[in-house]
């Protein structure tokens, strides 16, 4: 029997509402907004209720898909990263690096966002970054 | 009347299956004069209409809504129509409080064997309702 | 207070298997399951959550545990109209209650604020009505109008006020019901959505206003709310929470409730 409600941070957009996920024996069984935090006073919209939703949904990819003779099929991380940067290279060398630009997400941290604009600016030398949470 | 006014309104009528439709029919097969406005709806209860039910007649457009049933005692479920004679009035009421005029919305009890009386009261609320205008001024104005 | 009802809890994680009741950590208040051995020192009273929703969640998970549960008169009003719906089952309950302060009375709009026997703190005077209440609706059918019609268009249908009441707990919402609530319009178009949840909240209602608190838009709907308990005690006498012998009227024949008007 354990009951736990785990202090998050809505990853939908950029508001930062602080919201909690309740567990019952580690299933997810709801979500509560955070009455004490100064951000979101205890109020969420109906993304930060069903923020959840994605966790155990049978769409959710849980390995990388690569296109193999026009059909999508899991392979390894390694294999997936290595031609991801063997592509990423060839299209810098052959049209320069500003042919390439990127889409990051609200689902990631502050910590892997900011990498994120490291890797766009510092590796591949192009400014072209956006996220999906620029409200 | 209705091109005096300029205002042909549309009322949705639930009817109960056992009595006031039975009732209309009647009234219908007796050559009486009731009026076109009211479009039936058959339902097998008058319990069976639920607050959503009649929200919905009047987001779509209804001018008013009667609900009619069997008698008190007559139920063909019993006491269906005794959840239909406490729900309505609740309903009524909170049309009031949002500014819809609860007299869009009836409650009447009208029997198999009341077909004069099913004329009675549909050409009533249709008079009253046309008196209202329509109910468009009120929810999209 | 806090120390006398921290003892109760204590004493009560000998004879249940758990308590509900509010924990600090990481900065912020939530509720949790006090078991033996918890820092009871980590208990809050505040600010409130609706508990019972809490506890009706840990009885349909495990049936045979015993609860015990940290409640102010609105969740004890909450536990009342739940039981009654067997969304939590008494047997296996016991409250651990305590009044609230005049402050927070009044600032509740709380006629009854404390449990039936509270083990701390002192009940205090009822705080006044909402103002609102007799104010809009004393107000011509058209102001009434006007007004609802702009406090409705500010909803977001982040269906917040439904999620957190503790009455509702309907596996098929019939505000999710595209035949009485159309997807894609927002703000929900007038006058579907709002009332739907308002005439549903008829006998269920028991004035915790967690979801004008919850509620993003700044909705005042426990005006509306408040209108439906004073015309379900007017019309069947019934007030939502205060008997738990009581049968929820709507469900019953003229006979067993009758309209007393």
């Amino acid at each position: 029997m354990e009951y736990q409600n785990t202090l998050t941070t809505c990853i939908y957009c950029g508001c930062g509402c602080s919201m909690y996920v309740e567990t019952i024996d580690g299933r997810i069984t709801g979500v509560w907004p955070d009455k004490t935090n100064q951000i979101s006073g205890g109020r969420l919209c109906i993304k930060g209720w069903n923020v959840t939703g994605f966790v155990g949904h049978p769409d959710r990819l849980k390995n990388p898909l690569l296109r193999k003779e026009g059909k999508l099929v899991e392979v390894t991380w390694d294999e997936a990263l290595s031609q991801v940067a063997e592509k990423l290279s060839g299209i810098k060398r052959e049209s320069g690096a500003d042919s390439i630009g990127l889409m990051t997400s609200a689902k990631c941290t502050n910590e892997e966002n900011y990498l994120m604009n490291k890797f766009a600016r510092a590796v591949l030398g192009t400014n072209n970054i956006d996220h999906c949470a620029r409200l | 009347m209705s091109v005096e006014s300029g205002f042909d309104p549309k009322i949705v009528a639930f009817m109960c299956n056992w009595c006031t439709y039975a009732g209309a029919d009647n009234a219908g097969v007796a050559r009486m004069e009731s009026p076109h406005n009211i479009l039936a709806v058959r339902v097998m209860c008058s319990g069976r209409v639920s607050p959503e039910m009649v929200i919905r007649a009047f987001r779509s457009g209804a001018d008013g809504v009667l609900v009619m049933g069997c008698h008190i005692g007559d139920c063909h479920y019993a006491a269906g129509n005794h959840r239909t004679a406490k729900r309505m009035p609740l309903l009524r009421n909170l049309l009031g409080y949002v500014g819809i005029n609860p007299e869009r919305m009836e409650l009447a009890w009208v029997s198999a064997g009341e077909a004069p009386r099913f004329v009675e009261v549909t050409q009533a609320f249709t008079k009253k309702i046309r008196n209202l205008g329509p109910l468009a001024q009120e929810v999209t104005e | 207070m806090i120390a006398a009802i921290r003892e109760a809890v204590a004493e009560r994680l000998g004879s249940c298997d758990g308590v509900v009741a509010l924990r600090r950590r990481n900065g912020g208040v939530a509720p949790h399951l006090f078991q033996k051995g918890d820092e009871l020192a980590e208990m809050e009273l505040s600010p409130r959550y609706p508990l019972m929703t809490v506890v009706s969640r840990l009885h349909k998970a495990f049936p045979a545990i015993r609860l015990g549960v940290v409640a102010r008169g609105c969740d004890e009003r909450a536990y009342v109209e739940m039981a009654k719906r067997n969304q939590i089952d008494p047997t296996r309950l016991e409250i651990i209650g305590f009044a609230c302060t005049a402050e927070e009375a009044q600032a509740c709009y709380c006629r009854e604020p404390s449990p039936k026997h509270p083990v701390a703190g002192t009940p205090p005077a009822p705080g006044p009505p909402n103002p609102l209440v007799a104010k809009y609706d004393s107000l011509p059918l058209e102001e009434r109008r006007s007004f609802w019609k702009k406090q409705f268009s500010k909803c977001i249908k982040c269906y917040g006020c439904r999620n957190i009441c503790p009455e509702c707990f309907c596996e098929a919402c019939a505000m999710e019901d595209m035949a009485w609530v159309e997807p894609g319009l927002l703000a929900p178009p007038f006058p579907t959505f709002h009332l739907i949840r308002a005439m549903h909240m008829a006998s269920r209602c028991v004035a915790c206003r967690e979801c004008e608190h919850t509620c993003p838009a700044y909705i005042p709907l426990t005006v509306l709310y408040d209108l439906m308990r004073r015309d379900i005690a007017d019309l069947l006498g019934y007030i939502p929470g205060a008997d738990i012998e009581a049968q929820q009227p709507l469900s019953l024949s003229l006979e067993q409730a009758p309209l007393k008007k």
